[in-house]
């Protein structure tokens, strides 16, 4: 874990509320799923640095998107090229990569898509269902359509792209005449991974969910982000972001 | 230069830069980011009797300058801590200050026991002002002579540097200082989290699970140096200040204002290497103000 200042190259909007960043970063090393505390502003506004899932990272760069949802994001939003902003990580564990023949599947939905697409394009192979809103709600649709070895399915409420349905739903489907052995991914609003766990144990497929939760520090000390596992609260900065869906207490 | 802070002949630090309790867990995931030996102190999270596993989530929230945290004093209970954590915090050439809290009086007391005998242990940091908790914490905290007990029964009990931590909440803190004082302990931490809640105008609920929780930060800094210069008016025993210090300029305003060292909480959680800084920071100020000892200046707020 190091603070690295890293410059901005671009950072702008790709659909409704969602912005693309990308900074100029040196990572020794760094896993799909994991993510990094950027801090926003030297001043104490905000306060607290915001996590952020790790989208892309390579050739020094690393690509960051984020949706504004309240004052830190908006900050960040109004960034320009060349400024400076601290990103602490590579942060978490980082999603299991499968060994073998597997067969994968991954469901993304809300602000679940960074890490998602993040393993899609290093795994490069199986099926990846995707969740939106709205049309105006999808980012980045043309590069993920084009992900090497990646079928895509995206589905929306109101059914402007793709059926009007629910990606868990979806899943159900997909895996219908799936073999085995074959793991799930999932990252998104908690009721979607839920479900996303059901269907796949269900089935008798392994599934890990990256999990969201507000975070102070990010890197383990103040357990501010706790979740109940079958042992005991662990930390989601730190024993996850990533879980084996298994493990988790669903409430 | 000279920055060795001499709280008690256990208790010397050897600058006044220390880590607050629930801000560093037990000392291992900053080990891996600073060198914990160029700490003036480090101080755990508050431990108790049993393992807790605090309070439900959202357990964080930001607010300008802070943020407020209602975790519950969640910990891992002090027989496990004594024998997986104590042991590796040991190895720093830094003094260890152990934070701890009961939910009845003979809790605190047999914790002071316990840790009474452990050489890893420079001295206990005793919690009467958790805003976060049901039973005890902040209660114990509020009221005079009842604090006059509890700490004399807590001082029978250990022979350590005894610490007692006060919440800002106390109606009249020197009042309450100059119990604590009497009582016996050997120092004062200044101050805890202020009770504090957030709300969400569209859901018209409570940001936090736990509906209110304690704030810290930057935000908190006035109240803290307010409350470092009351209570140091009415005692003579050292007070270690805690309250919003990010920068070695705060370090010294708290000095001035008669605290012998500072703790750094909420502010590491944003930059977790800022103790580095802090430190860098206090010798160029020597260097700058040809100060020869940093003791020298706590206290020397000219009125
Ligand atoms: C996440 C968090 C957890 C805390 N846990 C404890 C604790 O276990 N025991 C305690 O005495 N104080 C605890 N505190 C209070 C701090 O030690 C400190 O007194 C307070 O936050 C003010 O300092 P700061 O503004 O530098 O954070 C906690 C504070 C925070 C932010
Ligand atoms: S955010 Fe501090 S422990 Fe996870």
């Amino acid at each position: 874990m190091k603070d690295l200042e890293c410059q901005i190259v671009s950072n702008q909007m790709v659909c409704e509320d969602t912005y693309l960043l990308q900074a100029c970063c040196d990572f020794e090393s760094w896993k799909p799923g994991q993510f990094v505390m950027v801090r926003i502003n030297d001043s104490f506004e905000p306060f607290l640095r915001r996590p952020l899932g790790i989208l892309a990272y390579h050739e020094s760069k690393l690509e960051l998107l984020y949706k504004v949802v309240g004052d830190g994001t908006r900050c960040l939003s109004l960034k320009k090229p060349g400024e400076i902003i601290a990103v602490l990580g590579p942060l978490g564990n980082g999603f299991r990569i499968p060994a073998g023949d597997e067969q994968v599947t991954y469901v993304a939905g809300g602000a679940g898509l960074p890490p998602i697409l993040a393993l899609a394009e290093h795994i490069k192979k199986g099926t990846l269902i995707i969740g939106a809103r709205t049309r105006s709600n999808m980012p980045l649709l043309t590069r993920i359509q084009s992900i090497t070895g990646v079928e895509t399915l995206i589905v929306t409420d109101d059914g402007s792209i793709g059926p009007k349905a629910l990606a868990a739903d979806i899943l159900e489907e997909v895996i219908q005449d799936s073999h085995l052995p074959g793991i799930v991914y999932a990252c998104g609003p908690p009721a979607m991974l839920k479900k996303t766990a059901l269907i796949s144990q269900a089935k008798g497929l392994a599934c890990q969910v990256s999990l969201e939760e507000r975070m102070a520090c990010g890197f383990g000390v103040c357990t501010g982000c706790i979740v109940a596992t079958k042992s005991g609260n662990q930390r989601v900065c730190r024993e996850g972001p990533v879980f084996e869906a298994a493990q988790i207490r669903w409430s | 230069m000279d920055t060795t802070i001499r709280i008690t002949d256990e208790l010397v630090l050897k600058n006044p830069v220390m880590s607050a309790s629930g801000t560093f867990a037990y000392g291992e995931e900053f080990s891996e980011v600073i060198d914990l030996s160029l700490l003036g102190g480090i101080v755990t999270k508050g431990l108790s009797l049993e393992p807790s596993k605090g309070n439900p989530v959202p357990r964080i929230v930001e607010t300008p300058c802070g943020m407020i945290n209602s975790i519950g004093l969640e910990n891992i209970g002090i027989e496990a801590f004594l024998k997986s954590k104590l042991p590796l915090l040991g190895q720093w050439k830094t003094p260890v200050v152990v934070n701890f809290y009961g939910t009845n009086e003979d809790d605190y007391e047999i914790l002071a026991s316990m840790l009474d005998s452990k050489k890893d242990v420079a001295a206990l940091e005793m919690n009467v002002s958790c805003p976060n908790i049901k039973k005890g914490g902040i209660h114990f905290g509020k009221d005079p002579d009842y604090l006059y007990s509890l700490v004399s029964k807590v001082r029978q009990a250990t022979n350590k540097t005894l610490l007692v931590k006060l919440s800002p909440l106390a109606s009249d803190i020197a009042e309450v200082a100059i119990s604590v004082q009497e009582a016996g302990a050997d120092g004062i931490t200044c101050v805890n989290t202020i009770p504090a809640m957030a709300i969400d105008e569209n859901t018209w609920m409570p940001v936090l699970a736990n509906i209110t929780g304690g704030l810290s930060g930057p935000a908190i800094k006035p109240v803290a140096l307010y409350m470092v210069w009351e209570v140091s008016k009415h005692v003579h025993i050292p007070i270690i200040a805690a309250g919003g210090a990010a920068s070695y300029r705060d370090v010294i305003q708290f000095m001035l204002a008669g605290a012998s060292a500072v703790e750094i909480g909420s502010y590491a959680l944003r930059d977790p290497f800022c103790f580095t800084t802090i430190i860098e920071g206090l010798d160029k100020y020597m260097q700058e103000n040809a100060l020869d000892r940093l003791e020298d200046i706590v206290g020397k707020l000219k009125t």
